[in-house]
């Protein structure tokens, strides 16, 4: 009781000496969540606003004798004529490593029904990107799990990769398997306690998707215990446009404080279509001049200052890094549109998900000729190096001669033999979704099939025998497994003791590697 | 009623023509807007409107509304209009207001500043600090 009373006091001992000025307008006009007020004129630019009752706008537009503002949250109780006061205060939302394991939304407010979230930090919702003193070029690799994008198209800390594709080729699975894979890496090194891992951190952020889907994701990451590392920041499509626009950037906030403090974090926008839709919206309401497809004229700085955010620092400013995955939806494989070609000339590379690919069952759907990563091998291990260098050359002269040989005239044995491996290797590309692979399995996967060790193996028992070898590897083998983990090259010990590994695995199969396709 | 850019731009150009020494002259007002009625220039009535907003505003920043619970003494009614003077310069006008529903100290608006020193704000204020 004395603890209250004296929490009272001070309350109102601190209040006494408070005739503060204040700043105050009036509410001229309001509407698809945005006001017109008049006066403000102290009113900076991303302030907060306080319109009474709990709710909050944002000034965005600074005029002669008024200040357009967009509402946070719920707009229907803002009257004409209404006191609006400035705050002093720019939007921030909580940081922290409370906020792991949670669904919140724009503003950092629970909204998964698991009670407060713990965190004593707040960082501004607009920040200006770490400049060139404090960045340092991407070197550590992210591992995605998935085989074709850690072999081709590898993804550093403190890259920015767009995943771009049609609607339902597979963007979002790219996106849950790789923080399925981060969460599983870090489980493995706190089992291991291994210090010398950097853990991962996942902030997934959902902008203008179904509630039903966001639902789903949150689900299928509970599942796979993958919540623990994840933060998830939601901004439905039943959310204001004001909400959609401001999620991506509260997101980047979160994953900031991680990157701030040392630590290694990954930012998914999925995706940034909508986001830019849903700031179209708010610029037309705000009576923004509008260019070209109605968008407003800054929506390339919309996304470039969003994704400059992503980076690695320097040791000297503490070693962190935000990695940025930003997800594109195409309409009918245009990647020629004004929103994909301002993100993929923002981002560091792109993985172009393919719809006729993912209906022929090359699932992940990605086109390896059109996918790039301009950070290339540096965020490579040196195992995955040696055994994927040529891959990505391999599968587009497999993809040049398959076109080829569809004319039926007659190949050399050379040619054959390149098309029968191509085959071969878009087999052990293709992947169930929420299985992501560790990078040691894939690096010997891969030996195994740049060896010829796959060859004679018929296209359609590829995935079969590439399951058995995993299964045989990492039970029968874990001792060369964990090696190839710790040591992350193959040397020529390692090699010698794979190639062993493989030809006794090959010595158990039996009967399977005897229907060698014919050559024609 | 729309105002068109070039009525708005029109308007702040006679808004600064109606200025002398930084501030509003009432006469030139009235005579640029009789001018303005009887020559009836393209787009003439949202141009009178938007000056009349621009007039308004002018008038709330050099207008200065001082709430009392209590009516005040000649002495401190004296004493705020020195003081503000002093700070907004000269021009400025003063209305005094009662208002019991502020229990006790004072609120002055002047334009969108607003100075509240009331027992009800402050009560507001720990009401605020209290709920967070």
């Amino acid at each position: 009781m004395t603890n209250v009373l004296e929490t009272i006091e001070a309350q109102i001992a601190g209040v006494k000496a408070s005739t503060a000025k204040q700043n105050v307008g009036t509410v001229r006009e309001i509407g698809d969540g945005v006001a017109k007020v008049e006066g403000l004129t102290d009113a900076m630019l991303n302030e907060m606003l306080d319109f009474g009752n709990n709710v909050t706008g944002l000034a965005l537009n600074l005029e002669e004798t008024e200040v357009g503002a967009i509402i946070l949250g719920d707009y229907t109780g803002v009257k004409e004529g209404q006191e609006v006061r400035t705050t002093g205060k720019l939007l921030q939302v909580p940081v922290g490593k409370g906020l792991l394991g949670r669904v919140v939304n724009t503003l950092g407010q629970p909204v998964d029904g698991k009670g407060p979230i713990k965190s004593d930090t707040a960082y501004p919702v607009e920040k200006i990107a770490p400049g060139i003193i404090r960045r340092k070029s991407v070197s550590q690799p992210v591992q995605t799990g998935i085989m074709p994008i850690d072999a081709m198209i590898p993804i550093g800390r403190g890259q920015r990769e767009l995943i771009i594709g049609d609607r339902s080729t597979g963007k979002t699975t790219i996106c849950i398997d790789t923080i399925i894979n981060q969460a599983r890496m870090n489980k493995e090194a706190e089992t291991k306690g291994d210090k010398e891992y950097r853990p991962l951190y996942t902030i997934y952020v959902a902008v203008g998707q179904k509630q039903s889907n966001i639902a789903n994701t949150v689900r299928v990451l509970e599942e796979q215990g993958a919540m623990p590392y994840t933060i998830i920041v939601a901004a439905a499509a039943a959310e204001s446009a004001t909400n959609q626009y401001l999620a991506p950037f509260a997101g980047c906030a979160m994953g900031e404080w991680f990157m701030d403090n040392g630590m290694d974090a990954l930012i998914i926008y999925d995706d940034l279509s909508k986001h830019a839709v849903a700031y179209r919206q708010v610029s037309l309401v705000l009576k923004r001049p509008s260019g070209r497809e109605a968008y407003p004229g800054d929506v390339f700085y919309l996304h470039s200052r969003l994704l400059e955010r992503a980076a690695r620092l320097g040791e000297k400013y503490g070693n962190g890094s935000l990695t940025a995955l930003p997800i594109i939806e195409t309409q009918l494989g245009d990647v020629s549109a004004y929103i994909p070609t301002n993100v993929i000339s923002i981002t560091d590379g792109q993985i172009y998900l393919e719809t006729d690919l993912f209906y022929q069952g090359v699932r992940p759907a990605i086109s390896v000729g059109l996918s790039v990563s301009r950070v290339g091998s540096a965020a490579q291990i040196k195992g995955m190096k040696q055994v994927a260098g040529r891959i990505k050359g391999d599968l587009a002269q497999f993809r040049e001669l398959a076109a080829f040989a569809q004319f039926g005239s007659d190949l050399d044995a050379a040619t054959q033999a390149k098309i029968e491996r191509g085959k071969r290797i878009v087999e052990i590309f293709k992947q169930q979704q929420y299985q992501p692979i560790p990078v040691e399995l894939q690096v010997a996967v891969l030996w195994a099939a740049q060896n010829g060790y796959f060859d004679d193996v018929p296209v359609e028992r590829v995935k079969e025998v590439q399951a058995k070898l995993g299964e045989y590897v990492t039970t029968r083998k874990p001792d060369m497994m964990a090696r190839i983990a710790k040591e992350k090259a193959l040397n020529d010990a390692l090699t010698n003791e794979l190639k062993a590994a493989v030809t006794e695995f090959k010595g158990t199969l039996g009967k399977l590697t005897e229907s060698k396709p014919a050559a024609k | 009623m729309k105002i068109p850019k070039q009525a708005k731009r029109k308007a702040k150009a006679l808004f600064k023509e109606v200025h002398a020494n930084g501030l509003l002259d009432e006469n030139r007002l009235v005579q640029a807007v009789q001018l303005t009625s009887q020559r009836k220039p393209r787009g003439y009535l949202a141009i009178l409107t938007h000056l009349e907003h621009l007039v308004k505003l002018d008038v709330e920043n050099r207008t200065a509304r001082i709430e009392s619970a209590t009516p005040l003494d000649g002495q401190v009614e004296a004493a705020v209009k020195e003081k503000l003077a002093r700070h907004y310069g000269p021009g400025l006008h003063t209305s005094f207001h009662v208002n019991a529903a502020l229990l006790g100290g004072l609120r002055i608006r002047v334009g969108s500043d607003v100075y509240d020193g009331t027992v009800a704000g402050r009560l507001k204020q720990l009401e605020d600090e209290l709920a967070q």
